[in-house]
């Protein structure tokens, strides 16, 4: 009982430790309220955003946002990966470049694609949906690669229907690293959506940090990187949950 | 011990034997970077409806490539194989194929993983659990039903695997070093297990190993393979069960070593 609960306690430690020292440092006159904000105006300011019903259109545009872009980015990602792995022709021609650019961090084709989508929906959706077609597109392809030669020769000798082998080998053995990949994907694309945003958007929870930082509300700032971070965090753990209902059969 | 032995077995003295196999001048090459590999010349064997034969051979003398020609897994470039006379075209329920390494679905239960050898049976599902059950209780894996194969040992794993190719009631088992990753002890455990599920099964079993006291102990028939070729053919004149120290074994024993050396 005793050790579940400092479990509990522990990953708070390091979050309690911070809040504090912001509190001792605000609360004197070291720092101006414009520099530093003391955390009860950041409260303050969450509990305005959400009273007027502004962070809920912040948001509301960046998680429809993240939804489409990474339903766009992984689907593309997922049969793209199925494509390198399994045709011999699409690797020789795309493998390498796809190695390539997968090495580029997303941000570096904001400028670019601003350029060439202009700074509506369009640019946000393509980022996000690069950001998360890499994880995913690597996953699925060692997942499928994965696919061991013996799992098929054993399903051969036992005569198994092709419905069988996707349920009972190929979607067992490929789902728990294309969920990894998707978890990755998920979160990368979180990331790139709130920087593209800080960029240029006409709402979504970047474009309302920006609007805060131009107008010197530091405080509304913070509340957008509080959430940002609680967001992320939020899916990358959904996504493990699924995880570790799907693969309770590994020694973990 | 009467609720493992499959009826069908039992019948076997009555019933036309089944489960021959001919063996007729089988070649068998690969290709490698373009170059063709001779993995079998002129393979030629005939076995008996539920004789066990041991074949051992030199590692890389093309052991696994005769099993896997037989399952129906590659096939052969010339020659013929028949099963009860024949062609074989593919794999085939009549025969099972014990890899060296388990090959259990690690996402499937030991239960899960057995059953899935029933797939194609019209059987009731509650028949199959039943088989499946006394499946495990024959290869000494009760209460280890609902196991992962993670959860399980080597030599469980091993079992786990033989139980699922015993399943589908093959008249033809082939066994490719199945005892080969165990430790001594365990491995002499599983060769009178072995010897104990063919003796109630009666069907044909094929058994590769490295070990000459292995396939003396179980072995109707022992073929010494050369590279590509079959070196001799013995026959034990011992009976089932057999004892270890049987001194007729001693001189068969003699000759395989010096074969195996002359190879
Ligand atoms: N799929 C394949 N492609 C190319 N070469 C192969 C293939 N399968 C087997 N070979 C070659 O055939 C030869 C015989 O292989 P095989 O696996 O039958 O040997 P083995 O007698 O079972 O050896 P071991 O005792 O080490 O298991 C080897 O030289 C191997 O390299
Ligand atoms: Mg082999």
């Amino acid at each position: 009982m005793r050790s579940t609960l400092q479990q509990r306690l522990l990953p708070l430690l390091v979050p309690g430790l911070i809040l504090a020292t912001w509190f001792a440092v605000t609360s004197g006159d070291d720092f101006t309220a414009q520099v530093l904000v003391p955390p009860a105006a950041v409260l303050d300011s969450f509990n305005e955003l959400l009273a007027s019903g502004e962070l809920a259109d912040h948001l509301r545009a960046s998680l429809s946002r993240l939804l489409l872009g990474f339903g766009i980015g992984s689907g593309l990602g997922l049969g793209f990966g199925i494509l390198l792995a399994r045709s011999a022709l699409v690797n020789a021609f795309a493998g390498p470049f796809f190695q390539a650019v997968r090495q580029v961090p997303s941000i570096a084709f904001l400028p670019m694609l601003i350029l060439l989508l202009g700074v509506d929906e369009g640019f946000k959706l393509a980022i996000v949906a690069k950001a998360a077609f890499f994880p995913v597109a690597l996953a699925t392809h060692d997942a499928v690669k994965g696919i061991s030669k013996g799992w098929l020769e054993v399903a051969a000798i036992y005569r198994l229907s092709p419905l069988r082998v996707l349920f009972r080998l190929i979607l067992p053995a490929t789902v728990p690293p294309v969920l990894t990949g998707l978890r990755l994907g998920l979160t990368r694309a979180w990331i790139v959506l709130v920087a593209a945003e800080l960029m240029a958007a006409e709402n979504g929870i970047g474009q309302m940090m920006e609007m805060g930082r131009q107008m010197f509300r530091i405080d509304t700032v913070m509340v957008g990187v509080a959430l940002t971070g609680l967001i992320g965090f939020a899916l990358d753990q959904g996504v493990r949950l699924a995880e570790r209902r799907l693969v309770r059969w590994k020694a973990v | 011990m009467n609720a493992i032995i499959d009826p069908r077995s039992v019948q076997a003295d009555s019933a036309p034997a089944v489960g021959g196999l001919a063996i007729r001048h089988v070649h068998k090459g690969f290709d490698i970077d373009g170059r063709k590999l001779s993995v079998l010349e002129d393979v030629s064997l005939t076995i008996a409806p539920g004789q066990f034969v041991s074949i051992v051979g030199a590692s890389g003398c093309g052991k696994s490539t005769l099993l896997r020609l037989i399952a129906g897994l590659e096939r052969q470039d010339s020659g013929d194989i028949l099963l009860n006379e024949v062609p074989v075209a593919g794999p085939g329920l009549d025969r099972g194929l014990i890899f060296q390494d388990h090959r259990l679905f690690p996402w499937l239960t030991v239960e899960q993983n057995v059953l899935l050898a029933l797939s194609n049976s019209d059987e009731a599902a509650t028949d199959k659990r039943a088989r499946v059950a006394s499946l495990l209780t024959l290869v000494g894996l009760d209460g280890f039903a609902q196991a992962f194969p993670h959860q399980l040992s080597g030599g469980m794993a091993q079992r786990a695997a033989i139980a699922r190719a015993l399943a589908p009631q093959p008249q033809v088992l082939l066994l490719d070093e199945p005892l080969g990753a165990l430790d001594a002890l365990t491995r002499l455990r599983l060769q009178s297990e072995l010897q104990r599920i063919w003796l109630a099964q009666r069907s044909t079993m094929i058994m590769v190993t490295h070990d000459v006291d292995e396939a003396l102990f179980l072995g109707d028939v022992i073929v010494v393979m050369q590279p590509g070729r079959i070196a001799r053919i013995l026959h034990v004149p011992s009976t089932h069960p057999r004892d270890r120290a049987d001194p007729a074994l001693a001189p068969l024993k003699a000759e395989i070593l010096s074969l195996l050396h002359a190879g």
